[in-house]
């Protein structure tokens, strides 16, 4: 007897301490991948920028200082040719290997910093730009060794400054890795994941409330209960192939744009959501049906005014793992064009447009070093974004949780 | 309809033991219920009176609920439930094409085994109904139907002072009586109760029966029990059902200290339920 006890009290040892872990395990993992993005990721949220001297007097570009308040500030600089002025500038200040220090859109920092204060065309002025992708890789420990020297020097002098990227968050995607951003891409998931959701979540729903509280039981139902079961599994690159030959092939919708993108992804989680939904409502009690038609509701009456608000929380957290699942989906929004190289962010839903873990894929297959970091900073971003969205889930449900 | 309800015919509803001369609101005839091959109710007639408690006793899974449940046609919620035979109300068919049933459920009123309040607020539970039915245009008409159903429910001065907790925030027993305010706020005609007092103790019990005491004459009220005595308390006619049958049905005192069948005698004296 004492022995039973004892060995029974050990089971439940063992049996807590393999659950402990495997939460331990499962925590580390995420800890890692955590790190691992943090430090490889933050770097790309920032730039190094150089101090460049420019005496804008002798440089005698064209422009008054009233020019540069108009709206075609930006067209009478270039037309002023700002830019070879900038190039001269880094060649007197830096040597013969300027051009090569500082970026190619360095000019248009100049430029907003021009914009944002006039007066700087009377004086000399020392202005902050982006470097070079070889200056970063050799600031880095990479790079040619004649441009290692270059920059040690530089350092030495302390011209060199890192400053958060905003280009990062504001821009699209480029080929120079220092002049890349993130916001085509998290637009276009913006795009792609509102019309995911205004199609997917109301034919989800209704589609459930009809098979649980209106489809007679039969050989059809069961087809169609088996088959939604089903296509909740089918891997998502079928679902991109069939809206492949559906949106594009057939309904000649726009290729590459979030509007097809969004109802791709649409196909792939209305399952997903069409089987919480249903679950949710099955879960609602039939006592409270019972008391709604006790005292005259009709059957839709009980559906809106009692199953579904308290089906709402488990509703809202099917829908937010399809989306969720949805905004992590890469494969079928390769299939119908949404990997191409977009260097504008997107006006609306049928502009060409990337996502976010498109972008991300794409950025991973560059070979220039740049685009590491790039990378890492994008896969950040993605996480924040779903942190978000998981975030809105809690709240929402908690929200509508009934305490009974 | 008018002079079933005269006021004349409610001057011996004090008395709880003496029945009322019979104003015939429902009738049932040759119903038979079947739950796809179970045969749950054989042929049963039956009238139930305005001015009277009837009360539905016999063995568990005999059929009380089943038939009860006929009366308002919650059966029609159960896909494999098929019945047959006539019942009516005031004389019209409930199950003719004719009836809406939206509108004959508002007529006949139910209350639940177990308490079933919504999961909203005290306020809310009662004026459901009556909002759904559109009897108060105004939100000063509401005011005063929850009030009045709540306080023909005894349930008033309990809940006045707290009328916005969640109705599920009561004890049982205040739920229960809570669910029969929710049934009487749409002015039903006849009350169905379907073992009210079974999840309550006896001083909820005892509420619950002066509460059906105070409401008899006003509406006609059929209630499941499976307590004797509560039987003999609060009705004054009496069905036992055995089997899907109806075995015996009378006066509820004629039924209790003289029953014809030996069958219900059985039953009442426990020799077997
Ligand atoms: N929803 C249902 N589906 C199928 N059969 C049912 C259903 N409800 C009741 N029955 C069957 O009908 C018969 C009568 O059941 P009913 O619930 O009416 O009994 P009851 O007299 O109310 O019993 P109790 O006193 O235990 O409540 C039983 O044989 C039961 O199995
Ligand atoms: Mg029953």
């Amino acid at each position: 007897m004492q022995k039973r006890i004892r060995r029974r009290y050990a089971a439940e040892r063992r049996f807590k301490f393999m659950g402990l872990a495997a939460v331990v395990l499962s925590a580390g993992f995420l800890a890692f991948l955590l790190v691992t993005m943090l430090s490889n990721g933050l770097a790309g949220f920032s730039r190094t920028e150089v101090a460049l001297p420019i005496d804008f007097p002798a440089a005698k570009l064209d422009v008054t200082a009233k020019q540069l308040q108009n709206r075609g500030a930006d067209l009478a600089l270039a037309g002023a040719g700002l830019d070879e002025v900038v190039d001269k500038a880094a060649t007197a200040a830096f040597g013969e290997q300027g051009i090569d220090i500082i970026s190619d859109r360095a000019w248009t920092e100049v430029r907003e910093a021009l914009k944002s204060d006039p007066t700087l065309l009377s004086r000399k002025a020392r202005i902050d730009v982006p470097v070079s992708q070889d200056v970063q890789n050799a600031l880095d420990g990479g790079g040619k060794p004649a441009m290692r020297a270059i920059v040690s020097g530089m350092q030495a002098k302390g011209l060199f400054s890192n400053k958060f990227d905003f280009g990062f968050l504001t821009s699209a995607d480029s080929t120079d890795p220092t002049n890349v951003g993130i916001w085509g891409a998290l637009k276009g998931s913006l795009f792609t994941m509102l019309v995911t959701l205004l199609i997917a979540f109301p034919i989800g729903v209704l589609s459930a409330v009809y098979l649980e509280e209106y489809a007679p039981r039969n050989r059809w139902t069961d087809l169609i209960e088996v088959s939604i079961n089903n296509l909740a599994a089918v891997p998502s690159i079928i679902f991109g192939l069939l809206g492949l030959a559906v949106f594009l092939s057939f309904l000649n919708l726009p290729r590459s744009a979030s509007l097809v993108g969004g109802l791709t992804l649409a196909l792939m989680i209305m399952p997903v959501i069409v089987i919480a939904s249903r679950n949710a409502i099955k879960a609602v009690p039939p006592s409270i049906r019972d008391a709604a038609l006790g005292v005259g509701a009709s059957k839709v009456q009980v559906i809106f005014h009692h199953v579904l608000p308290l089906a709402l929380p488990g509703i809202l957290t099917g829908t937010i793992i399809g989306m969720a699942r949805a905004l992590g989906e890469t494969a079928p929004l390769l299939m119908i064009g949404m990997r191409a190289f977009i260097a504008q962010p997107p006006e609306g839903l049928t502009d060409p447009a990337t996502v976010l873990p498109v972008q991300i894929f794409l950025w991973s297959d560059q070979v220039s070093r740049g685009f590491v970091e790039r990378t890492s900073a994008a896969i950040i971003v993605l996480l924040v974004f779903l942190l978000a969205m998981n975030a809105l889930a809690i709240y929402l449900r908690n929200r509508f949780e009934t305490r009974w | 309809m008018t002079d079933i309800q005269a006021p004349a015919v409610r001057t011996n509803q004090t008395d709880p033991a003496v029945a009322a001369p019979a104003q015939i609101k429902m009738t049932a005839r040759d119903v038979n219920v079947f739950y796809g091959a179970n045969h749950a109710i054989k042929d049963v007639s039956i009238d139930v009176d305005m001015e009277n408690v009837t009360a539905f006793i016999g063995p568990s899974g005999c059929g009380k609920s089943t038939f009860l449940r006929t009366l308002n046609r919650m059966n029609d919620t159960i896909s494999i439930a098929k019945v047959t035979g006539d019942i009516t109300l005031d004389g019209e068919d409930i199950y003719s094409s004719d009836m809406d049933v939206v509108q004959l459920r508002a007529r006949v009123g139910m209350v639940f085994q177990k308490p079933n309040p919504f999961p909203k607020s005290i306020y809310e539970n009662v004026a459901y109904g009556p909002r759904i039915h559109g009897l108060a245009p105004a939100r000063r008409d509401m005011d005063q139907i929850v009030e009045s159903a709540l306080r023909r429910a005894g349930l008033w001065e309990e809940v006045k002072d707290r009328l916005s907790d969640s109705g599920t925030a009561l004890s049982g027993g205040q739920q229960q009586r809570l669910c029969i305010a929710r049934a009487i706020a749409v002015d039903p005609e006849v009350i169905l109760m379907d073992e009210p007092c079974s999840a309550l103790d006896p001083i909820a019990t005892a509420k619950i029966e002066e509460l059906i005491h105070a409401l008899r004459g006003k509406y006609a009220i059929v209630i499941v029990t499976h307590n004797m005595q509560q039987a003999a308390r609060v009705s004054q006619k009496t069905a036992f059902f055995h089997l899907g049958h109806l075995v015996e049905y009378g006066e509820t005192s004629e039924i209790f200290t003289n029953p014809r069948q030996e069958r219900t005698k059985d039953y009442i004296t426990g020799r077997y339920g």
